[in-house]
């Protein structure tokens, strides 16, 4: 196949954004050239734990989660790779009556938007689907059984290979270092080799490093990435537990992969750590079996082999960017706030009709890039 | 795909030689990458085995010397070890 040495349109950061929403642009016949300045995948993305709800709070998010689970649900034929989806659930756990009266409320908010499978348990039918689960204090949760889990690998490995097949190109260990415009619109970008890329279209999907792609094209994008640690275990017989989320001070979350067994998971830390540091601590290290243990005691034995650490990229309200900029041609899907793997393809669906439409608002106006970020995504 | 003659190259994730060629092949330059595409050096060694089997495979296919591989970022636990453990440290 021949190879376009131009682009129509170029994206920066190869994470699941960037590359969603670059398989959606290939496949409707743009040149595509995607560029990341690590591997695929080295962004937040690679650092997820893999879990994919659709119990959210507002109304963009829950229909967009609705898309990406029958988006994943389709994936394995779709991209042609096994990306492990199962629909394993979603248990979020309420120890105090503010928490359950929350849940209900948001239960109603989500079926009335047509999450239609989402329902309260009580905490024995909590411990019923949760086989284990330790439900000393629990007066119930909110269950989602069509929430779920993909492998992020996979996933983004399959865009990008459909990228290719479309005849697109993808630049990995290229790091952008200039928005080139001129007249009042984007121009393309130059990277570190030194090499210039040129095209109309320049799409800002840098996961946590949204804030300094944009301040290259002079375009103000309020991202501010923040530490999460995480840890895996080695692989055991599958448990049949959901993800669990235990929103509690001394919570967390965690969920068993279905297709290899391994435990997998983390929690927000308190304070929050600002910044690109992806070192990881001790402190976590044994903070989070103490979590998982309290949730199910059960888990004792099993093993931890890998800890590691990686960005959420938040916002001031903790709802994605889904936008065009006010320099002409250049986009920013960013903003994602930890939730990139889940909403991922369907943003990039999102993204890439928005862009092929050349509408000037964009498609969710809760995710505009001038918005007052005032209000609070409250499933954070 | 495997066949009977395939060397293993990662024993923890039964990873072989030719799914790594295959990684190298769809363009992975770096053991990182091929880890993420195959697996190789996730299991419970954490690559000690298939590091350097990784980095001689990627070398030869690329034309480099097997020591100006780029390492695998090395993480703790050094060794696998359990949840209560861990929790009653």
């Amino acid at each position: 196949m021949k190879v376009p040495q131009n682009a129509d349109i170029i994206i920066i950061g190869g994470g699941i954004v960037g590359a969603a929403t670059g398989y959606h642009l290939a496949r409707a016949g743009y040149r595509v050239r995607l560029i990341e300045k690590g591997f695929l995948c080295a962004g937040s993305t690679g650092r997820c734990i893999g879990g994919i709800r659709q119990q959210f709070t507002s109304q963009g998010s829950i229909r967009l989660m609705l898309e990406s689970v029958r988006h994943f649900s389709s994936m394995k034929e779709e991209l042609g790779v096994d990306v492990h989806w199962h629909p394993g659930g979603y248990l979020f756990l309420a120890h105090s009556p503010e928490k359950k009266e929350a849940f209900l409320a948001n239960i109603a908010v989500q079926q009335s938007f047509g999450l239609k499978d989402v329902r309260w348990v009580d905490a024995y039918q909590a411990g019923q689907v949760a086989p284990g689960l330790n439900i000393d204090g629990l007066l119930g949760g909110s269950y989602c059984p069509s929430d779920g889990q993909a492998y992020p690998f996979a996933v983004v490995a399959g865009y990008a290979e459909r990228i290719r097949s479309c005849g697109g190109l993808v630049n990995t260990f290229t790091e952008v270092t200039a928005i080139m415009q001129g007249g009042g619109r984007v121009k393309g970008v130059k990277t570190a080799q030194g090499t210039e890329y040129h095209a109309d279209i320049v799409i800002n999907a840098a996961g946590p490093w949204a804030r300094e792609v944009g301040q290259m094209a002079g375009i103000e994008v309020p991202v501010e990435p923040e530490r999460h640690e995480a840890l895996i275990t080695e692989g055991v017989e599958y448990l049949n537990i959901p993800m669990l989320v235990d929103y509690r001070a001394d919570g967390g979350y965690f969920q068993q992969f279905r297709h290899n067994g391994q435990f997998i998971g983390c929690y927000s830390p308190v304070p929050n750590v600002p910044g690109h540091s992806t070192d990881s601590s001790y402190e976590f290290l044994s903070e989070m079996p103490k979590r998982m243990l309290k949730l199910v005691p059960a888990l004792g034995p099993v093993k931890v082999i890998r800890q590691w650490s990686g960005s959420y990229e938040n916002t001031p309200d903790g709802n994605p960017i889904l936008d065009r900029s006010p320099l002409e041609g250049f986009y920013v899907i960013a903003g994602m706030c930890g939730h990139g793997f889940m909403l991922g393809p369907a943003i990039g669906r999102q993204a890439a009709d928005f862009i092929k439409s050349g509408a000037k608002e964009p498609p969710i106006a809760e995710f505009a890039l001038q918005r007052e970020f005032s209000r609070q995504e409250a499933m954070k | 795909m495997a066949s009977n003659t395939d060397k293993i190259i990662c024993r923890c994730e039964d990873i072989t030689e030719s799914q790594v060629l295959e990684a190298i092949e769809k363009g992975a330059t770096t053991a990182d990458e091929v880890k993420r595409l195959t697996r190789a050096g996730m299991g419970h060694c954490q690559g000690r085995t298939c590091r350097r089997l990784v980095n001689q495979l990627l070398a030869r296919r690329l034309g480099q010397r097997p020591e100006d591989q780029k390492p695998v970022t090395q993480r703790s636990p050094l060794q696998p070890i359990s949840l209560k453990t861990l929790a009653d440290s």
